[in-house]
């Protein structure tokens, strides 16, 4: 299982800018002088990475980093312009649901179709036939026009296609977005299927939540150069990081032209009210005693408070926190509107406590997360992402519980049921 | 490089993809697959009508010694050129079609290209067996008939090979599919498909004989009209230009296709 299904070394894939591009033979012929070489885009840069057999593999980046170029190279549908690609086994691709899909033939005659293209053989389809159909929920319109099918119809059709040719490799790009829940779910727990038996997955996603709970690799890439490989869960935190700089830098660029542009009342423009408004200055951890601690106690009473200055009267913001561990799990995370206690309107500085009576976290290092947001959770004001750590060691007197956390649970007995009370009558 | 026998191992593709282009031409049309007889049929009858009644084209003698009839002396001469023209132009249009096919997976990009072809083929069989019925009709049949098979076959590769250069040059220039249908009227003409090679004048003649495509027709119009073996040279021009076609055809379809598909 340690052998790599995909070993991208140093890749480089240039395009032709359309504006480049001689489209008839006039404009060939009159724009022979033109030095060739020119204006071309680079997609990918020098990008090498290995995919271990029978791993899943994310690749994550905003619009236009490459992403999708990359898969289609190591789906052979691109030739690099430099570097290599090696692939082994066979290779399915989802790159568009229901590509190939010709709108005047039937459900049944599409799939076939679709099958060949991605590799089977007519005898494989037709064992597989009923199983595809009956995954994507066709049912009696297996035999009428593609045309005539929904565009959810159309994907699940799709992609039941693609995911039963049972690939060694599977490629998808962002399609299973498409589907309603219940579909998203039966894709993915089909995923998680395909991985237990060697299936080699690469998944282009934007769903970073998807990326942290089932890849165990990721890839980072901007503007074709790659960025980071890792775990799944620490390249999606550096990914989301930058996310979060750039808008708050966005924010506070836009904040800035609109000072600029109206310096009497630069905030009445922003419906919402700027990031400057409310910013958390410093957030402290504060143990038993009541005074600021480095670290925390397990099962001693703990709180995070977060000090906040409001340079103009804010309404109801929304405090929140999360923790995460140190190798990234997600181990909860509450807001004042989860947990219903809405802070009022703030102005000037001031602190907004979340204390806990004992300290349910195991002893181990953390990364805490504080927010601001507005009413509606739809605008942070202020973000600081994992900037605490939280170190936890366990009481003097105490036996900690395993894993993250502690469940709180109350163990008891009770005597009398009727099956126990035989053998304890035997006992006795 | 696609090699020949990586594309063999796609054929159940090759085989689903020139069912689909069968399947998908009728639909939805009353008459169905009865177009793929009224069409050629209706070819044939303006032919016969506009040079062999209008114009007085004759027809020489059959091979059975029958009296000539100019529209079965037509007939065999369409069907060659048929085969010709229906890959060349279907190759160029399967090639733009799988498109959105070809950026989402992979598969060797003859593909399409084949099975057009395969298409093709199975309608020139039809036409073919027609053709054979009316030779029946009016007696005019020997074994002779057979050498259809290696014609088809020979120029099959050449059309493919032309087909493929075509192909692959029409995704950077949309002019050549304008500018080949162009110049298949032209070759059309220029292939002596509506009159014979004996009614031309000598110096036109030899021009036209160096033409690959007369030497495809011939062959067909000796085996089932004259009822006699092509020529010598009718076997090595078809051959030639069949070699010759192919190899280059394939070569630069191959350098070239992988480039051009992504401006699909």
């Amino acid at each position: 299982m340690t052998a790599d299904a995909i070993v991208v070394d140093h890749v480089s894939k240039d395009f032709r800018l359309h504006k480049d591009r001689a489209t008839s033979l006039k404009e060939l012929i009159t724009r022979r002088d033109r030095k060739s070489g020119a204006d071309h885009f680079r997609a990918l840069d020098d990008v090498s990475l290995t995919i271990p057999e029978g791993s899943m593999y994310a690749l994550v980046g905003h619009n236009g980093s490459g992403k999708s170029t990359l898969l289609r190279c190591i789906a052979g549908i691109y030739q690099p312009t430099s570097g290599s690609v090696h692939a082994t086994g066979r290779i399915s691709t989802l790159l568009e649901l229901g590509a190939g899909f010709h709108p005047d033939l039937t459900g049944r005659e599409n799939v076939y179709m679709n099958a060949t293209i991605l590799g089977m053989s007519k005898k494989e389809i037709d064992d597989a036939f009923d199983q595809i159909v009956d995954f994507a929920g066709i049912g009696e319109f297996i035999d009428s026009p593609v045309k005539i099918y929904s565009s959810g119809m159309y994907v699940r059709l799709g992609f039941s296609v693609a995911v039963h040719v049972d690939p060694e490799i599977l490629i998808i790009d962002e399609v299973i977005a498409v589907g309603d829940t219940e579909f998203q779910r039966k894709c993915f727990d089909h995923l998680y299927s395909l991985r237990k038996r060697g299936t080699t997955i690469v998944v282009v996603t934007h769903g970073l939540g998807t990326v942290e709970a089932m890849c165990d690799g990721a890839a980072w890439l901007d503007h074709g150069v790659l960025q980071m490989t890792g775990t799944g869960g620490v390249v999606t935190a550096a990914y989301t990081d930058q996310v979060n700089a750039r808008e708050r830098a966005e924010r506070e660029r836009v904040a800035a032209r609109a000072a600029d542009a109206d310096p009497d009342g630069a905030a009445d423009a922003e419906p919402v009210g700027s990031v400057e408004d409310l910013q958390i200055e410093t957030v402290e951890f504060i143990g038993a005693d009541g005074a600021a601690a480095d670290v925390g106690v397990y099962h001693e009473p703990f709180t995070i408070r977060m000090h906040y200055v409001a340079r103009k009267p804010v309404t109801n913001p929304v405090f929140g926190l999360a923790i995460h561990t140190s190798t990234m799990v997600h181990v909860t995370g509450t807001n004042t509107k989860i947990d219903e206690s809405p802070v009022g309107t703030l102005e000037g500085r001031g602190h907004v406590d979340f204390a806990v009576e004992a300290l349910p976290l195991t002893p181990g290092d953390y990364e805490v997360t504080v927010a601001i947001s507005d009413e509606f959770i739809q605008h942070n004001y202020d973000r600081h992402e994992r900037e605490y750590h939280l170190r936890v060691r366990s009481g003097s007197d105490r036996q900690t519980p395993e894993g993250v956390m502690d469940m709180r649970g109350l163990w008891s007995r009770t005597t009398g049921d009727r099956t126990a009370t035989g053998s304890e009558t035997v006992r006795r | 490089m696609s090699t020949p026998l990586q594309v063999w191992s796609y054929r159940n593709l090759i085989s689903n993809l020139a069912q689909r282009d069968l399947k998908a031409r009728y639909k939805r049309s009353v008459l169905g697959w009865l177009w793929s007889l009224i069409n050629p049929a209706a070819t044939l009858g303006i032919y016969t009508l506009v040079f062999g009644l209008f114009l007085g084209g004759v027809a020489p003698e059959m091979g059975s010694g029958r009296e000539g009839v100019f529209a079965l002396f037509l007939f065999a001469g369409l069907v060659a050129w048929n085969l010709f023209a229906g890959v060349v132009n279907g190759s160029i249009t399967s090639f733009l079609n799988a498109g959105p096919l070809l950026t989402r997976t992979y598969f060797p990009p003859e593909c399409p290209l084949l099975a057009t072809l395969a298409a093709v083929l199975l309608q020139s069989l039809l036409e073919v067996s027609i053709l054979l019925f009316f030779m029946i009709v009016v007696g005019n049949l020997s074994w002779t008939f057979l050498v259809f098979i290696p014609v088809f076959a020979l120029l099959s590769c050449f059309a493919l090979g032309v087909g493929l250069v075509l192909a692959v040059l029409n995704i950077r220039y949309r002019d050549v599919a304008y500018l080949t249908g162009i110049l298949l009227q032209i070759w059309f003409y220029g292939t002596p498909i509506v009159y014979s090679l004996d009614t031309v004048p000598e110096n036109a003649k030899r021009i036209i004989q160096l033409n690959p495509m007369n030497a495809y027709v011939n062959a067909m119009r000796r085996g089932v009209y004259y009822l006699d073996l092509p020529t010598l040279s009718n076997w090595v021009v078809m051959i030639t230009s069949a070699s010759v076609s192919l190899a280059f055809g394939w070569w630069l379809f191959s350098r070239l296709a992988p480039r051009v598909i992504e401006e699909l």
